[in-house]
């Protein structure tokens, strides 16, 4: 343990004691869903996180942090009262367009068929907002990125998360290699 | 209603002095009044807040906040005015007023933020902590907004006094726009801000792009390490709390070293009704309580009162003390109380980004920014509008923020997000505001709140004046950051409404002339001189810094100069 987790564990110990505080939930395998959206509607957003978030030689994708269930509690709780009905029509036609231009279902296409339908749905998207309809993509996408990268997974793995920097320093030489902060 | 007291009991009541609220400048008068030996009652009208172990998210990781900081929709419809704060969020609601708990009449819209709880908003500060200089002060003597008795030489010995025992992080940059701080050693600036300094500086020779001055221990010293606080660890979770106690607060700085002098009795839940005033001897005998939990009526007794509600709260409980002497409210002789109420102007922004430098990074979260003293109308009247602004801004780089928009996706896709993206400049405005006699707070004839107490109505808005320092600023702001090589430069007027900067001022305005102002140099109502008032009410004009270390300078000053007249049996 370095000085500043030694700093941190020791702080957060004393918090955690006089709070009483729990364990953190670190996963969403437990959140409900909101009324009317369905396991396999999760199971394919799940598909659909992982698909503009995939898993890399150096951090796990979105869709194993299983984003889905998260994307659908945010659109219930911190979006519009309408967003859950734009996601689930959003889900429905990217599993349509699957069916009807990949020749199967979304979570059974290999990676770039994926890739592919999602493309073309996200240029859809652009086009559909461009209109003023509304399309579901874009918070889609947001989300994805919003949740894993704040999860503990996207923010350690496939960024760099220091809890306690201890200091700011203003030149710091950028290396290969060398992936953002998380915060 | 009484207004003399009347509850029995008396002496177990009474003390030296009360202090009503807990927030930045309350807490500097119970610390200097404790420090003289007088037994001081500290009322606060929120819950009590301890330092560390009521800071219940300050530990926490992005993944164990339900909505990873935001809010949800059915909060920020309860809550839209406090919505509009950007401190608040999942982490840090805990120590926000909502709007549906504290309603107020909004004649004009204003965004009243307010913090109900010991240590008041000094939690929740941004810390941005700059001297007035004899321009802030004497410029509005010149240009007729102000009545100022007192001026930056009074101020200096106490500014001193106050940076030594907060810490205060920054250069001593040698500027009279500027005048420099006790300061403890500056946070860096990073590689585009110090070319952007350069840029500017090189470009405009009375423009100053100097690291910014916070209450941030960088190098704590004895005095600080003997308030049990510590070294700033650069996590910039500071509206949470700090575990810490590396920024100032009264949580961890003035009230725990109030109570150690055996002489501070804080009691929080105290919802101060009025003032009273006894017309036997043309005082203030004390201060009539209602308890926030179970709304019974107490009455406190002390030779002097300190009112440091926080600006508008102050004016309030100032309005409702009425008595046969002031029917119009406590020292309230000519209908003033609650006029010249002023703020700062946040509405302009800029937003740019620099090419290049795409091997230069940084580490750790630094809790300031970049700031630029005011350099307009500085020595006379030069510019279609009164007074100036200061400029804050800093440089940084894009996240994973910079996927939002982006089209693509897939492992490419998350590569690129996941690397440092372009350097991108935030620039904004803190404009000074002229305070006006139209710019006002009352009470609400009728409307109370559930503590009985009349509502505030807030009758505070922009001016013509405002419009044009916003122009000038913008222009201005563009003109530099293009001097410096700043590329897709956009301006924002994002027309945000008064409050939002959560500096207001005034209302109990300080002055000369016992006709034109409520308070003397020594912030007592001339009118009831053992009542000070040493919070932002007793603004007599904005400046372009941030107030509250001069709310604090002054609360110190004033709670020093009771003390010793109390001493003299002057009051």
């Amino acid at each position: 343990m370095n000085r500043r987790e030694a700093i941190f564990q020791g702080a957060a110990f004393a918090a955690a004691a006089a709070l009483g505080l729990t364990l953190p939930v670190r996963t969403w395998a437990a959140l409900p869903l909101p009324a009317g959206a369905t396991d396999a509607e999760a199971a394919l957003l799940d598909a659909i996180g992982e698909t503009i978030l995939p898993t890399t030689p150096d951090s796990p994708g979105a869709g194993s942090v299983g984003i889905g269930r998260f994307i659908f509690m945010m659109a219930a709780e911190c979006q519009p009262a309408d967003a859950v009905a734009a996601l689930r029509r959003g889900l429905a036609e990217i599993e349509t367009a699957s069916r009807s231009n990949s020749g199967g279902a979304f979570a059974g296409l290999p990676a770039p068929a994926r890739e592919a339908v999602l493309l073309a749905y996200e240029k859809r998207a652009a086009a559909e907002t461009a209109r003023g309809a509304t399309n579901p993509f874009r918070l889609i996408k947001e989300l994805t990125m919003f949740g894993y990268f704040t999860s503990e997974a996207g923010a350690t793995q496939a960024l760099r998360y220091e809890p306690v920097p201890g200091g700011y320093r203003g030149s710091v030489p950028l290396r290969p290699g060398d992936r953002s902060w998380a915060t | 209603m009484a207004n003399h007291p009347t509850t029995s009991g008396a002496r177990a009541h009474t003390y030296d002095a009360i202090v009503i609220g807990s927030g930045i400048s309350g807490g500097w008068a119970a610390k200097e009044l404790c420090e003289q030996g007088l037994k001081t009652l500290v009322l606060e009208r929120g819950r009590d807040v301890k330092h560390v172990e009521d800071y219940p998210t300050a530990l926490k990781h992005p993944w164990e906040f339900p909505h990873r900081g935001r809010l949800p929709e059915t909060v920020a419809k309860a809550d839209p005015i406090v919505k509009r704060c950007y401190a608040y969020d999942e982490s840090t609601a805990h120590f926000f007023v909502k709007d549906r708990e504290h309603p107020y009449v909004q004649e004009k819209p204003f965004d009243w933020i307010r913090g109900y709880q010991v240590g008041g908003k000094s939690l929740i500060w941004a810390r941005q902590t700059q001297r007035w200089s004899r321009f802030d002060f004497d410029g509005a003597v010149r240009d007729g907004i102000a009545d100022w008795p007192i001026g930056y030489d009074d101020l200096a010995p106490w500014y001193a006094h106050v940076e030594k025992f907060v810490g205060i992080s920054g250069n001593r940059d040698g500027l009279e726009t500027l005048p420099d701080s006790e300061s403890l050693p500056p946070w860096e600036m990073n590689d585009v801000e110090r070319h952007l300094q350069r840029g500017i500086m090189g470009a405009f020779k009375d423009r100053h792009v100097i690291q910014g001055r916070c209450a941030h221990l960088t190098e704590p010293q004895p005095l600080h390490y003997e308030q049990g606080r510590g070294k700033c660890q650069a996590r910039n979770l500071c509206y949470r709390g700090c575990p810490f106690g590396a920024y100032f607060s009264s949580n961890s700085g003035t009230l725990p070293w109030a109570a150690k002098t055996g002489n501070l009795t804080l009691r929080p839940h105290s919802v101060v009704e009025s003032i009273l005033h006894d017309p036997a001897t043309g005082r203030a005998s004390g201060v009539r309580v209602v308890d926030a939990q179970t709304k019974a009526v107490t009455e406190f007794f002390a030779r002097v009162i300190f009112v440091n509600a926080a600006c508008l709260n102050t004016n309030l409980i100032l309005l409702n003390s009425k008595s046969a002497r002031f029917p119009a409210g406590l020292g309230n002789d000519h209908g003033l109380l609650g006029r010249f109420v002023a703020f700062h102007n946040y509405r302009g922004s800029l937003h740019a980004s620099v090419d290049g430098f795409a091997d230069s990074y940084y580490s750790g979260r630094r809790p300031t920014q970049v700031m630029m003293p005011n350099f307009r109308n500085v020595r006379r009247q030069e510019t279609d509008f009164q007074r100036g602004y200061m400029v804050f801004f800093g440089a940084s780089r894009s996240g994973w923020q910079q996927g939002n928009g982006m089209p693509g996706l897939g492992a490419a896709f998350k590569e690129k997000i996941t690397r440092p993206g372009p350097w991108g400049i935030f620039m904004m405005m803190q404009g000074e505001t002229v305070p006006r006699y139209e710019n006002h707070v009352r009470l609400d004839p009728e409307k109370k709140d559930a503590w009985g107490i009349p509502q505030l109505v807030t009758s505070i808005g922009y001016h013509d004046n405002d419009e044009k320092l916003l122009k000038d600023f913008l222009a201005q702001g563009e003109a530099m950051l293009a001097a410096a090589g700043a590329k897709n430069i956009r301006a924002v007027d994002d027309k945000r409404r008064p409050g939002l900067d959560i500096h207001e001022m005034g209302g109990v305005r300080m002055g000369r002339d016992p006709k034109t102002s409520l308070v003397n140099g020594w912030n007592q109502l001339h009118a009831c001189p053992n009542v000070f008032v040493t919070d932002g009410a007793s603004m007599a004009s904005t400046g372009t810094q941030n107030p509250s270390l001069t709310f604090m300078a002054l609360a110190a000053r004033a709670a020093r100069h009771a003390g010793e007249e109390m001493k003299k049996g002057n009051l």
